[in-house]
Order: structure tokens, then C-alpha cells, then sequence
């Protein structure tokens, strides 16, 4: 709840009104039996005048109940939504600010959830709340100070009631917490399942996996089924508890007032005016109990937001203007572990490179040249040593700064879904179709987007599924180099390509980007052959660094590397 | 009003099951609306009988025989009245309890179970966040609804009736009168429900969008970040939100008024009974004492008569969510399954040749991307693909899984088209490695055994070896135990693809299709694995297509396609010799110093 005030607050003035006008509608309600009763005595007298003028106080009345009821639902939405939109906005905020260890150590599909469901759960719960806060007390206050007065000794029937009432939706209020807990657990889990079975459904289908990711799917979901059940239960338990609960008070109360009723006779008449006080009652609480049981679903999707909310980055930026800095990498005995790992991944890592310079990284799977590639990008900070972009610690680059500087191609390329123009405006929001031409020559993009009907607004589905796998990687570096960065990195941006495509792409790097670091990582050494230097990592080591013909003269590793890709002679021959 | 029909026969698909159960509860239900209705009576006797007993005991000749037995008695009935009527709610709710968390869970499981029967062009071109909204939103607000508004529809429906049984017993005309109003509350029914199923409508499809947005975004976190694309990515999420909050505005509202408008109608129909009852009693033909009592009993029902009517509305926010949610989990019910023959041949294993004969295939109608692909196999041989990216390579392989079918033309295995292979037979025979490889949350060895859950450790490991990444795993503390997901897994790209390869080794498929399956591994590691894929690929079919053109050049057959042509084909020696495309990719590639 202490999270949420602030938001409501935001909405102070709708908030007022849709609690007077509630308070309006229980007026109305409040007032509505006494009006009958006058009314039914009128007919009884067969007074006209009275039926009359009552009869047309009770339509003003139905009109401000109707006014009043429309009135509190628009202006509960009001608050209610906003509160949700905001929160909602300052959760994707937060996490936008994260560092991706962070959001690795949630979960993608987690945070989902709770940028969603839980989201959801709150906004039901203000909006329930704000239709009966007021309601509850005020009838809750009026129908028991009625009761007092009717029956005034038998104050203690109505306390036991009602403490009965309130304790059993205490205890259930903490059973339904953990339920609830569970809850929506478990619809992460579901959406978990469900997602990769969405990301991976050619791979499912393939190994004809249908039946056993059913399986897997049906265990998530029916550990969610059999906490849904409980609470089901529960609710089921509750309802029928509390009228019987009710109406045993009011056998008890008849039952006094029968032992006692030689001493209070007048109590005999009173006995139909208390039941119906003794009902209202018990509406009252039963629907504030109710609430109580929705606010305690709310409450622990409230902790899990606020558990995103409290999450400090663990990575923060200096403040600063963005002003891209020079080209020049350094990495100054650099060692790294992977958060939960215990050995490290790079170790001792020590190189220099000059700006305008291209320099080439290889190694074995695993070596570790992704890793060595996100510590530029500042993906995450290493654990001793330091590294230098443009002569100044990473760490003291703002965060405009760093990203203006460094445009790195992941070797996994990603696209948004919407068009090729959006995903390339991203990152230079004022580019021109020429600009996005040039970036696309270079990349050897423009030849297939200039072949779609819509070229530069081509669609992009989802997974960028829709282009092939090369066509996905030539337009991710047409994003890398659009803003032309001072760095450049290409992560094996062109495993996919044929040599053909991936040699244009390099020698148009070469002649359009002159004054651009460049960072190139792959496998094969006919992509690096013209780097000004090739740094050989090996199990998380620099191992060699040197040019192509050096390292083919010194370094083991890149000879080994070297002769599995040189060509079949005798194949030519 | 045709979503509401839809809603119907999709919760009547579900709930038809539970037919007993129902019954059950309807019974139940009338057993404890009897109770109730019957129970005041006895309050009524209690009373007058407390009434006599105190006029005996006032009168001292039958004070003796005053007693307050028979009051007891009557109390002790009403008191068996309501643990009637609390026994049978009990059961009632609990039944049905069981009912909404079961149905909804077969739901789920089912919507599931439909995502595994859709075809891969679905995927293709939808958005992942916005089918899982259908988990995570839409089937939580029917299990809301299903959880609070079933019980009350049912209570509702026996406490209507019950009254208009009482009602017409006692006077028909003053019974029509209080229904008199009825029609009018239906067309404001009709209509603020009508608006209210356009707004919630709209309102579950953007969120479904946000879900879409959210789920898109942050899957992509680390483009984002590298990017420095935070801000943008708010303000993308700002517009999306926006649109939900004032489409969830409109739907909160329009769902939101029935309750005080039916209140209102219900107060209306009160003033409209004291009205024409009067007059009724003052000009009719009954005594006028009589039709006087008749008016305030009536009164007294026109209130009864809109209660259900307002405890159903009351809910009808929930109600709306789950036929909009109804309709929602449908639309995805609708879509079309793969398509599966008839009377399926059987499929086993490649006896001759497979054949791809004249294949034309498009994604998008009118823009072709294969145009006459003839490609003839002879078992045990491998064919090498090779060519420009986006030149249909995968789509070649995406048509022999029949994850799209070819538009004319035929794939045929041993002279049979394998669109009459069941789907099951056709896929377990071919094993793919895709381009992008993918893995599932689980340990290291449930992921390699994905293909053939029961393999046992044995197969696991030895598959891994093959595939060149068994070291590796044995170097991780928990080994094959290690617990990895897709977004999370120990692994690098090169890695990934290494299990992906194990992952296919293990099942042993009788075609193997290798698509780019070690462009992220390193060339010696590649070098290592060859001999193991050459000793896999022996005596099976397999398709392999490579940019590295080192790793293809043993194959019996390399085919050449360019912008979804074939345009050479031969051995290596014989395409290096006719000194065409191929040879021109060779030489590009091959480090000669
Ligand atoms: N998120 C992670 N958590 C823990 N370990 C990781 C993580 N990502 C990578 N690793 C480990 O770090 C090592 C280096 O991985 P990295 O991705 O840098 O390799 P790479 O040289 O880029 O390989 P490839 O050529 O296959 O892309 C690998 O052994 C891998 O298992
Ligand atoms: N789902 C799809 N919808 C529409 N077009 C598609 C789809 N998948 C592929 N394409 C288009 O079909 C063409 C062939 O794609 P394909 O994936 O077969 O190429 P490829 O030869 O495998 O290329 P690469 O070597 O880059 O992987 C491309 O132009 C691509 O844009
Ligand atoms: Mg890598
Ligand atoms: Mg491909």
C-alpha cells in the first residue's frame, strides 16, 4: 500500500469525487427503506397526497442513485487506471534502466508478467476500492448504530458476529496471500513454458515434441489449476459460512428475546426491525471481507512490483553531455566472471588499439570473444583491470557518450518488429532514405530491401522472421553503422553471409568508414585477413596479437586455426 | 451480441463435460432457494407463537400452562432451515469451485495444445506477446469471472424464478405490473452491453499489444542497451500504454454504469408498482383493506424482483472480461491446424531417392521466392546447398519438414508425395539443425535428450561427445545438471549451435538437414566435429547447407541456387572445373595466401 499512495494521490481529485458520489448512492440507499415504510402506510391509510409526493421523492431519488452510480464508476476508473498506467509506466521505466544483469537475473519473461497481470491485479483492487470504500463504513456505521438502539442489550450477539465474520476473513486473508503468492508464480511459470514454445516451435516440431511439451505445459499448469481450486474453495467455504453465521445470531438473539420476553415485552415487536439491521450488517462485512481477499491478491502482485521498483541498476552511469570520444580501445589486465560462475572468463586480458584501426579477434568457441566484445559495450563491468574507450575508464563515460561511440552488431541479430526504417531510425532518428541507402550499401542490404515492394518500409515480423538469415545479419550492421560510430564492432555479424556478400561488406567497411575502429570477430580468417592486428584468445587469454602473417609464422593456435581453412589443393589441382 | 453467441458455445464446448456437476449444483441451489424463501415463515410462527405465550403467561388462569416449547420447536427448525441452506451453498460452491479451476485449466492446457497444432506461418507473423496475453490476461479474467459470477448466475436465476412463482400465486396482474418495466431495463441492457462488449474489446486487444510491445522489447534487452535505445523504447511503451489506458477507460465505464442504471430501474419499478398499485386498490374490485395488503406485499416483491438482476450486473465488468477473453482464446482456436492427410501412407526411412520436383513456393501470395526447384537424392547421399543468402536455401529446408507446403510441384520420397506421410512419421524420419538455434529451459541433458525424452545418460553423453561439447559441459560444477534456459544458458553461439547438434545426433534421423548448423563455431572445433558428422551422415540422406564451403566439399551433390534458382550443380570438381558461381565462392573464401 505504501507504494501505491503516492499514484493515488496523483489523482486526488477524481478520487474525492468518486467518494462523495458514493457517499451520495449510500444515502440514497439509506434513505430509500425509510421512504417505503412511509409510503406503505400511506397506502395503508389510502392517503393519495402522501403516495404521491413520496412516490416522487422516490424518483428524484432513483435519479441521484443512478447520477451518483455513474458518476462514481467514471471517476473510479479514472483513478484507477491512471494509477495502473502510471505504475505501469514507471515499472517499464525502471527496467529500462537496468543493466542486463539485472533483467537476466528476472527473467525476461517475468517481467512480463509483471508488467502486466500484476499490474492488472492493482488496478482492480483501486477500483473495487474506490466503488466501496466509503460504502462499507458508512453502511457498516449506520445499520449497527440501528441495531443499538433497537436491542441495546444484546450488543454482544452483534460483536460476536461480527467478530466471527472479520476473524475468518482474517485467516483466510492469510491463506489466500499465500495462495495467491503461489498464484501468480505459477502464471510465470505458464507464460514461461508457453513462450519458448512460441520462440522454439520449429524446433519442437521437428523433433515431433508436441505430446511431451504438452506434458511439461500441462504440469505447469496444473500446479496453477490446483491453487485456483484452493482458492476457489475457500471463497466457497466463506459465503455460506458467514450467513449461517448470521442467522445462528439471529436464532440467538430470538431465543433471548423468547427467555426474556415476560420482563421486555416491546423487545417482541422490535425483533424483524433488528434481523434486517443484523442482515445489513452483515452485507457490510462480507463485502468488506471480500475486499480484504481482493486487496490481498493485489498485495503480493504490489510486492512483486515493488520488487522490480527497489531494484537498484547494477551498473550505474556517470552523469554527463553525450559527446562521442575517440576511437581507441584499451584493456588494461582485465579478468572477468560471469555473475554465479566461479572461474573466470577472461583473465588478464591486456591490449591497445588506435582509433581508425582494424583489428581482428579469434578463438575457439567458448574463448571468450563475445565476452571480451560486451565489456566495451560496458554490458557488464569486469571484475579487476580496466578498460579504456577513447582514454578514459568506461566507467567514467555517460551513458549517451558510450553508445554514441560504440555501435556494436550482437551475433545473435535482432530486429524490432515494425519496419526497416524504424528499426534503423532507432539509432539515428533523423535519418534520411539516403542515409539509410548508404548504410545499406555498405552492408550489402540495399540489394534485397530495394527489391521489396516497400523497400526501406519493408515490414518486420517478429524474430525478424520473415527475412533470411543473412538478409537479418546484413541488416543489423546497416544499424550498426548508420550513425556512424568511432567504434565498430562486428560480433560474427557475417557468419551468414556467403563469401561473396561478406567480402563487399568489408572492402566498402574499409573505404566508407576510414575513420572507424573496427573490431571484427569471426571464425573465418579470410574476414580478419586484412586487420591490422589479430588478437588470438584462448580460454579467456590474449594468446597472440599480431598481424596475419606473424601469427601464421609464430602463434600454434592460429596456425591451427589457419589450417583447417586453407584451401584443398589438390582439390584445384 | 455474436460475441456473446460465440461466448456460449465456446464456455458450452468446456463446461458440457460437467454436465452432472451442473446439475448437481442446480439442484442444489433450488434445495437452498426453497430454504430460504420458506425460512421467514418460521420466523413469522416464532414470533406469533412468542405472542401467545406471552398473552398466556400475562393471563394468571394459563400461566401454569404457558410454555415456550413449541416456540423452541419452530426455532429449531428455522435455525435446520439455514444449515440447509448453508450446507447445500456449501456443496453448490464447492462443486463449482472444481468446476471453474478445472475447465479453465483444461483451457489453458487446450490453447496450448492448439498452439502445437498450428501451422508455422502463424508464428511467423504474430506477435509472440500478444498470443501469451491470452495466458497471463485473458484466461485469469475468465477464471475470475467463472470463480465469483457462476455461483451468482445460478443463485439469481432460482431466486427470479422462485419469485415469479410467489408472484403470480398471488395476484397476476399486479405480478405483470411489476415486470412491467422489464422490456425498458432489457434495451438499457442491451445497449450498454453492446457498447460495453465494443470497448472491452478493444480494450483486451491493446493490451494484448502492450503484452506484444512489452514481451518484444524486452526479450531484445541487450540490443536496447548496446544500443542506447532506453528512451526510445519508453516512449514506444508510452504510446502503447496510453492506448490501453483510454481504451480500458471506455471499457471500465460502459461495464461499469449497468449496476447503477439497474439500480435506478429497480427504484423506478418500485415507484411504478406504488402507483398503479394504488390506484389498482383504490378503483378495483377487491375489498379495499385487501388490495391495500396485496400493494405492500408487491412492493416488497418489485424490490425482490431486481435484486438478482443487480447482483448479476454487479458483476458484469468480470462477465464482459471473460466473453471477450472467450472470444480472444478463440481466435486462436480458429486458426487453421497443419494440414494432415487423410489416410496416411507409412514412412519408414528413405528406401531410394527423395525427389524435389519443379517446386515453386512463395510466403507472400504473388511474391515467389522459389521458382522451379528440381533437386532428385539417392539415398545414402549428401547434397550440399550453397548460395547468396536470402537465395531460399532455408526455405528449401523449411518445405522438406513441411513447415510451409510447396505451391505446385511435389516433394516426393520413394515416389511418394510427402504430403501423405502423417506429419508425426514425415518429421521423426527428418532431423534438422536449424540456422537459429534454440533451447528450452531444463538441464544440459534434457536439452540434448529434447528429440527422445526417455534416452538415457549414456546416449546423452555420448551424443555430446560426437558434437564436440561434452568437455565442456563435464567443466561446468553441475554438469549435465546444469539447469539452463534459452535466454540463460552457459553458453556462447558457437556452444549453442554444438548442442543443437547433439540434440539431432541423439535421435538418429533417417534425412538430416543441416542448415548452417556450426557457422558460429570456430573452424578447428568444425574440423573436429566433421569427422563425427561424417560418420552420422554416412549412409544417411543429408542436406547440408554451409557458407564454409570447406564443410561441404565431399558432398556427392552440391546445388547451387540463386535467387530461388538453381543455376549449377555437380561435385566439387566438377563445378570448380566448369569455373562458374561456385568457383568464384571458393576462391573468395579460401585463404591461399
Ligand atoms: N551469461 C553467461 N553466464 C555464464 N557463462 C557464460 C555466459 N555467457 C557465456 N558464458 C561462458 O563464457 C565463455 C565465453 O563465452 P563467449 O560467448 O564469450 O564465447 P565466444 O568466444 O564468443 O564463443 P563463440 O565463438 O561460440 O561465439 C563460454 O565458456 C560460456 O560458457
Ligand atoms: N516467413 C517469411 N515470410 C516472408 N518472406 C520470407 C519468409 N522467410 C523467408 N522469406 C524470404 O524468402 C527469401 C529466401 O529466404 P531463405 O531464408 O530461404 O534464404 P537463405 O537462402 O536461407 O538465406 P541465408 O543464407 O541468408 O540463410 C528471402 O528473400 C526472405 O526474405
Ligand atoms: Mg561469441
Ligand atoms: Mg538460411
Amino acid at each position: 500500500m505504501k507504494v501505491l499512495m503516492p499514484y493515488i494521490k496523483r489523482y486526488r481529485k477524481d478520487a474525492y469525487i468518486a467518494i462523495v458520489s458514493v457517499i451520495a448512492l449510500v444515502f440514497a440507499t439509506l434513505w430509500q427503506p425509510r421512504l417505503l415504510q412511509v409510503i406503505m402506510n400511506a397506502i395503508l391509510k389510502g392517503d393519495k397526497n402522501v403516495i404521491f409526493q413520496q412516490g416522487i421523492i422516490l424518483i428524484i431519488l432513483a435519479v441521484i442513485g443512478i447520477i451518483a452510480g455513474v458518476v462514481n464508476t467514471i471517476y473510479s476508473a479514472h483513478v484507477a487506471l491512471g494509477v495502473a498506467t502510471d505504475l505501469r509506466a514507471d515499472l517499464y521505466s525502471k527496467v529500462q534502466t537496468f543493466a542486463y544483469a539485472d533483467v537476466e537475473k528476472f527473467s525476461a519473461s517475468n517481467l512480463v508478467v509483471r508488467m502486466t497481470n500484476d499490474i492488472n491485479q492493482v488496478q482492480q483492487i483501486v477500483m473495487a476500492g474506490f466503488q466501496q470504500i466509503s460504502r462499507i463504513p458508512l453502511l457498516f456505521i449506520g445499520a449497527f448504530i440501528l441495531a443499538m438502539v433497537t436491542m441495546p442489550q444484546q450488543w454482544w450477539v452483534l460483536i460476536a458476529m461480527m467478530a466471527i465474520v472479520l476473524g475468518v476473513s482474517w485467516y483466510s486473508y492469510k491463506k489466500m496471500s499465500n495462495y495467491f503468492a503461489k498464484t501468480q508464480q505459477y502464471i510465470e511459470d505458464v507464460n514461461t513454458v508457453a513462450r519458448e514454445n512460441l520462440m522454439g516451435i520449429r524446433v519442437v516440431k521437428s523433433f515431433v515434441q508436441e505430446p511431451h511439451e504438452i506434458s511439461k505445459f500441462s504440469k505447469a499448469s496444473d500446479r496453477l489449476t490446483k491453487v485456483t481450486a484452493k482458492i476457489g474453495y475457500n471463497f466457497a467455504i466463506l459465503m455460506p459460512a458467514f450467513f449461517l453465521t448470521a442467522n445462528i445470531a439471529v436464532v440467538i438473539a430470538i431465543y433471548i428475546v423468547g427467555q426474556n420476553v415476560t420482563v421486555h415485552p416491546t423487545y417482541l415487536a422490535a425483533i424483524t426491525s433488528f434481523i434486517s439491521y443484523l442482515m445489513q450488517i452483515l452485507f457490510a462485512v462480507i463485502n468488506g471481507g471480500f475486499l480484504m481477499i481482493m486487496a490481498s491478491r493485489a498485495n503480493i502482485s504490489l510486492g512483486r512490483i515493488d520488487e522490480v521498483m527497489e531494484t537498484d541498476p547494477s551498473m550505474t552511469y556517470v552523469k554527463g553531455d553525450s559527446k562521442p570520444v575517440a576511437g581507441d580501445i584499451e584493456f588494461d589486465h582485465v579478468t572477468f566472471t560471469y555473475p554465479g560462475d566461479d572461474s573466470p572468463t577472461l583473465e588478464d586480458v591486456s591490449f591497445t588499439v588506435k582509433a581508425g584501426e582494424m583489428i581482428g579477434i579469434v578463438g575457439a568457441t567458448g574463448s571468450g570473444k563475445t565476452t571480451l566484445a560486451q565489456l566495451i559495450a560496458r554490458l557488464y563491468d569486469p571484475d579487476e583491470g580496466v578498460i579504456k574507450v577513447g582514454g578514459t575508464d568506461v566507467k567514467q563515460l555517460s551513458e549517451e557518450s558510450l553508445r554514441e561511440t560504440v555501435a556494436y552488431v550482437l551475433q545473435r541479430s535482432t530486429l524490432f518488429s515494425g519496419t526497416i526504417s524504424a528499426n534503423l531510425r532507432q539509432v539515428k532518428s533523423d535519418a534520411t532514405t539516403s542515409q539509410m541507402q548508404w548504410a545499406a550499401n555498405i552492408a550489402q542490404a540495399s540489394e534485397f530491401i530495394e527489391r521489396l515492394p516497400l523497400t526501406y518500409d519493408a515490414p518486420v515480423e517478429e524474430r525478424s522472421s520473415n527475412f533470411s538469415g543473412g538478409q537479418k545479419q546484413r541488416l543489423s550492421i546497416t544499424r550498426g553503422i548508420i550513425a556512424k560510430p568511432k567504434i565498430l564492432i562486428l560480433d560474427d555479424a557475417t557468419s551468414a553471409l556467403d563469401a561473396q556478400s561478406e567480402k563487399l561488406v568489408q572492402e566498402a567497411l574499409d573505404k566508407d568508414l576510414t575513420e572507424t575502429t573496427t573490431v571484427v570477430i569471426a571464425e573465418k580468417i579470410s574476414s580478419i585477413l586484412r586487420a591490422d592486428r589479430i588478437l588470438v584468445l584462448d580460454n579467456g587469454r590474449i594468446v597472440g596479437n599480431g598481424n596475419h602473417k606473424e601469427l601464421v609464422d609464430s602463434n600454434s593456435v592460429y596456425q591451427k586455426i589457419y589450417l583447417t581453412q586453407k584451401a584443398r589443393e589438390e582439390g584445384m589441382s | 451480441m455474436s460475441d456473446l453467441k460465440n461466448a456460449s458455445k465456446y464456455y458450452w464446448h468446456y463446461f458440457k463435460r460437467y454436465w452432472f456437476g451442473f446439475a448437481m449444483t442446480a439442484i442444489l441451489i433450488g434445495i437452498s432457494t426453497a430454504c430460504i424463501v420458506i425460512a421467514p415463515t418460521y420466523l413469522g410462527r416464532a414470533v406469533s407463537e412468542l405472542t401467545t405465550y406471552l398473552q398466556h403467561w400475562s393471563n394468571v388462569a394459563t400461566r401454569s400452562s404457558a410454555n415456550l416449547g413449541t416456540f423452541h420447536k419452530t426455532l429449531l427448525v428455522y435455525l435446520g432451515l439455514y444449515l440447509g441452506d448453508a450446507g447445500t451453498l456449501f456443496i453448490a460452491s464447492m462443486i463449482l469451485a472444481r468446476i471453474t479451476a478445472y475447465s479453465t485449466g483444461t483451457m489453458r492446457v487446450g490453447l496450448f495444445r492448439k498452439m502445437q497444432r498450428m501451422q508455422v506461418q502463424y508464428f511467423d507473423s504474430h506477435s509472440d506477446g500478444d498470443i501469451l496475453a491470452r495466458y497471463t490476461s485473458d484466461l485469469d479474467n475468465i477464471f475470475n469471472a467463472l470463480n465469483q459470477a457462476l455461483i451468482e448466475i445460478f443463485l439469481s436465476v432460482a431466486q427470479f424464478i422462485g419469485l415469479l412463482i410467489v408472484m403470480f400465486n398471488q395476484n397476476t396482474t399486479m405480478a405483470w405490473v411489476t415486470m412491467a418495466s422489464t422490456p425498458v431495463a432489457l434495451i438499457i441492457a442491451a445497449v450498454v452491453m453492446k457498447k460495453a462488449g465494443v470497448a472491452v474489446n478493444h480494450q483486451q486487444d491493446d493490451i494484448g499489444r502492450l503484452n506484444g510491445y512489452i514481451n518484444e522489447q524486452v526479450t531484445a534487452q541487450k540490443v536496447i542497451i548496446t544500443n542506447g535505445l532506453q528512451k526510445d523504447s519508453v516512449k514506444g511503451f508510452l504510446k502503447h500504454n496510453q492506448k490501453v489506458r483510454e481504451s480500458a477507460m471506455s471499457g471500465q465505464i460502459w461495464s461499469g454504469v449497468l449496476n447503477p442504471l439497474m439500480q435506478g430501474m429497480s427504484l423506478l419499478n418500485t415507484a411504478i408498482v406504488i402507483f398503479f398499485g394504488s390506484w389498482f386498490a383504490l378503483n378495483g374490485t377487491l375489498s379495499t383493506g385487501a388490495a391495500l395488503a396485496l400493494v405492500v406485499v408487491f412492493v416488497n416483491y418489485a424490490q425482490q424482483y431486481y435484486q438478482p438482476i443487480m447482483s448479476l450486473t454487479s458483476l458484469y465488468g468480470m462477465i464482459q472480461l471473460a466473453i471477450t477473453g472467450a472470444r480472444r482464446v478463440d481466435e486462436v482456436r480458429n486458426q487453421p491446424d497443419e494440414v494432415e492427410p487423410a489416410d496416411s501412407k507409412k514412412l519408414s526411412g528413405i528406401k531410394n531417392e527423395l525427389q524435389i520436383d519443379d517446386v515453386h513456393f512463395s510466403y507472400l501470395p504473388g511474391k515467389e521466392i522459389l521458382h522451379g526447384v528440381s533437386i532428385s537424392v539417392h539415398k545414402g547421399e549428401m547434397v550440399a546447398l550453397v548460395g547468396p543468402t536470402g537465395s531460399g536455401k532455408t526455405t528449401v529446408m523449411n518445405l522438406l519438414n513441411r513447415f510451409y507446403d510447396v505451391d505446385s510441384g511435389s516433394i516426393t520420397i520413394d515416389g511418394m508425395d510427402i504430403r501423405d506421410f502423417s506429419l508425426k512419421d514425415l518429421r521423426e524420419n527428418v532431423g534438422i539443425v536449424l540456422q537459429d538455434p534454440q533451447l528450452f529451459s531444463g538441464t544440459i541433458a534434457d536439452n540434448i535428450r529434447f528429440g527422445d525424452p526417455k534416452a538415457n545418460m549414456e546416449q546423452v553423453i555420448d551424443s555430446a561427445k560426437q558434437a564436440n561439447i561434452h568437455d565442456f559441459i563435464t567443466s561446468l560444477p553441475n554438469g549435465y545438471e546444469t539447469f539452463v534456459s534459452d535466454e540463460q544458458s552457459v553458453f556462447s553461439a558457437g556452444q549453442k549451435q554444438l548442442m543443437s547438434i547433439a540434440r539431432t545426433i541423439l535421435t538418429n534421423p533417417q534425412l538430416l538437414i543441416l542448415d548452417e548448423a556450426t557457422s558460429n563455431v570456430d573452424t578447428v572445433t568444425e574440423a573436429n566435429i566433421q569427422a563425427a558428422m561424417d560418420r552420422v551422415i554416412q549412409g544417411r540422406t543429408s542436406f547440408v547447407i554451409a557458407h564454409r564451403l570447406k564443410t561441404i566439399l565431399n558432398a556427392d551433390k552440391i546445388v547451387v541456387l540463386k535467387d530461388g534458382s538453381i543455376i549449377e550443380q555437380g561435385n566439387h570438381e566438377a563445378l570448380l572445373a566448369e569455373d562458374g558461381f561456385y568457383a568464384g565462392l571458393y576462391r573468395n573464401q579460401m585463404v591461399t595466401d
